[in-house]
């Protein structure tokens, strides 16, 4: 195995590499608003049952990723709880397609947005939301204009928390929107089928190098953004 | 015209307030120990807490009546609430943190300009900084611009003086003085410091452990012995108005004058031409301690200030007794049981009251 060997990807890897990165870059975008909303509720309301609402976001983290993908196909595959609703009213058929690999990550990806963004809007001072609501801002304008640019580096990190999880994504995917290349087949998947094959195990190395880089990247910058926030106190 | 009027109750836990307030236009100072409910009251007035029961009426424009469900919100009120730590919005530069409220605020009930407060509290060079590179008497101004800005009907300063350093603290009383005499704008300042507040107002307003104390002119409520009870432990002063007589800039002095006491006292110290005019009033602190009492003049003392009066009330306290002594206006002076009992002083008995010049404190 040397140097070039490892640099010459195959139109296959360059493939689920091309998809990986699609599926975390619109899995991390969709994921943004709703984490923030929820996180916004979970951090500045007090109501009854919110233990059971954070057990639920928090779910997915502990759930095996395969068992996860099975409630997705469960409920939104062709003939699952909903999905038989969409494809029936609307002729949407969500499972095994790219949107299934990016709603896929998204789940998994979502208590971890939650946990980052949730810490960086808890430690906004809710003494500056309460300045800006006596100097006349309502409620949105002082999220918008106080609490979202403030808990800003906690946002990103947020955003870039979801993309690495995405990246690493394998189970849900798997079960929910199978392994098909050039749709569904991301890094990880193409790299349990490099295993599967004896003599494949440069290019299982190849997909590795990349997970790896990658994964550790998005870690540092997500690190680096906890600090920010921390020394910004 | 009423300022703010009131009737609040409210039990958080153990403590409970219930007071019924009555504010005149001017400066009010809110005065109680720690824990007496001052920040309460301010977070019911502005609506940022709401009572259990009661109303509130700011200006005639009543934002709250439990009994009729009327709640303005905390927006809507128009109050112009100054934190005590400022709460600059740290991601803003200072200009952007003067008009944050200026957007929502109706142009037509704006009470002064943007340039103008610039000017009034002197932040001009600060308005492209960030707060985090301000020093806290800077925050404190640009957090009362910003209040200002917002087009307030009533100011509420909550404990104006107690993130400052010691020297500065009172630096921020010229500003809201000044404030007061240009808009015209009601304030009620909150401290836990007595001779602070003094040196800005002698319109009181006492609490204790959530229970309105006494409400009034400070000289009145100290004849009264709960609120003196109140007033004592937090440094009783007595407030003298002086008038700017004349500048010497040669010699270094300023002369005051006050012409309202038995006769004038005339005041000479360290030049302050550089915050006021000849003819500007200044209050000046006098603490009880520092005042002696004798029954005739003493001509062989180096002592010039000799206030001739007549004692209208002791009140005895421990082992203090506090002499109020009518000078032309009213001297609260401290001396010990002992001296009062060899001096067979008592109401009415004529005595005159001695302090030496540099025991005046000038608050600017």
């Amino acid at each position: 195995m040397n140097m070039n060997e490892l640099l010459n990807f195959s139109e296959d890897e360059l493939l689920a590499i091309g998809l990986s990165f699609r599926v975390a870059f619109w899995c991390a975008v969709f994921i943004l608003p709703p984490s923030v909303l929820l996180s916004w509720w979970l951090a500045r309301k007090h109501f009854r049952g919110k233990s059971i609402v954070e057990g639920f976001v928090n779910l997915p983290l502990v759930l095996p990723p395969v068992a996860t993908g099975f409630i997705l196909l469960l409920l939104l595959g062709t003939n699952g709880l909903i999905g038989k609703y969409l494809n029936n009213w609307f002729g949407i058929k969500l499972a095994f397609s790219f949107y299934a690999a990016v709603l896929a990550s998204m789940v998994v990806s979502f208590p971890l947005a939650i946990r980052a963004i949730r810490l960086s809007i808890e430690m906004v001072d809710p003494g500056y939301e309460e300045a800006a609501k006596t100097l006349g801002a309502n409620s949105l304008q002082t999220f918008i204009r106080v609490t979202l640019p403030l808990a800003l580096p906690g946002i990103i990190s947020g955003f870039v928390l979801a993309f690495a999880r995405s990246l690493g994504e394998f189970g849900a995917t798997i079960i929910f929107a199978g392994n098909i290349s050039g749709e569904t087949q991301t890094i990880p998947l193409a790299l349990f089928n490099e295993i599967q094959v004896p003599g494949h195990e440069t290019a299982a190395f190849r997909l590795l190098l990349v997970a790896v880089v990658f994964s550790f990247a998005a870690m540092s910058f997500s690190e680096i953004l906890v600090k920010k926030l921390h020394h910004r106190k | 015209m009423h300022a703010l009027s009131a009737k609040l109750k409210i039990q958080k836990g153990n403590f409970s307030l219930d007071v019924e307030v009555d504010f005149l236009k001017g400066i009010t100072g809110v005065f109680g120990p720690s824990g007496s409910g001052k920040t309460t009251l301010m977070h019911l007035i502005s609506g940022l807490e709401n009572p259990d029961e009661g109303h509130i009426e700011i200006g005639n424009e009543l934002v709250l009546d439990t009994e009729n469900n009327t709640l303005v919100k905390p927006r809507k009120r128009r109050i112009g609430y100054v934190f005590q730590e400022g709460r600059l919005f740290p991601h803003m530069t200072v200009r952007k943190n003067l008009l944050f409220g200026s957007v929502y605020a109706d142009k037509a009930q704006q009470i002064i300009h943007f340039d103008e407060v610039v000017d009034l509290l002197e932040i001009r060079e600060l308005l492209e900084k960030r707060p985090k590179s301000l020093s806290g008497g800077e925050r404190q101004r640009v957090a009362i611009g910003r209040a200002l800005l917002s087009a307030p009907k009533l100011l509420l300063m909550d404990e104006p003086f107690s993130s400052l350093d010691v020297a500065l603290r009172r630096q921020i009383i010229p500003y809201l003085i000044r404030i007061n005499k240009k808009l015209g704008i009601p304030m009620l300042v909150v401290s836990h410091d007595l001779p602070d507040l003094l040196s800005l107002t002698q319109k009181l307003f006492l609490l204790r452990n959530g229970r309105v104390e006494g409400h009034g002119n400070y000289f009145d409520l100290i004849q009264s012995e709960k609120s003196l009870d109140i007033m004592r432990g937090a440094g009783l002063m007595n407030v003298i108005p002086f008038k700017v007589e004349s500048h010497d800039v040669e010699n270094g002095l300023t002369q005051l004058i006050n012409r309202e006491a038995s006769h004038e006292i005339h005041v000479e110290r360290e030049l302050i031409n550089d915050c006021c005019k000849v003819g500007d009033e200044l209050n000046v602190s006098l603490r009880p301690e520092d005042i002696a009492i004798t029954l005739n003049e003493i001509s062989d003392i180096s002592i010039r200030n000799q206030l001739k009066g007549n004692i209208t009330k002791i009140i005895k306290k421990e082992n203090r007794t506090y002499c109020l002594v009518d000078v032309g206006f009213l001297l609260i002076v401290s001396i010990t049981q002992a001296s009062q009992q060899k001096m067979n002083l008592d109401a009415g008995t004529e005595v005159y009251c001695l302090f030496k010049s540099m025991a005046l404190q000038i608050n600017i």
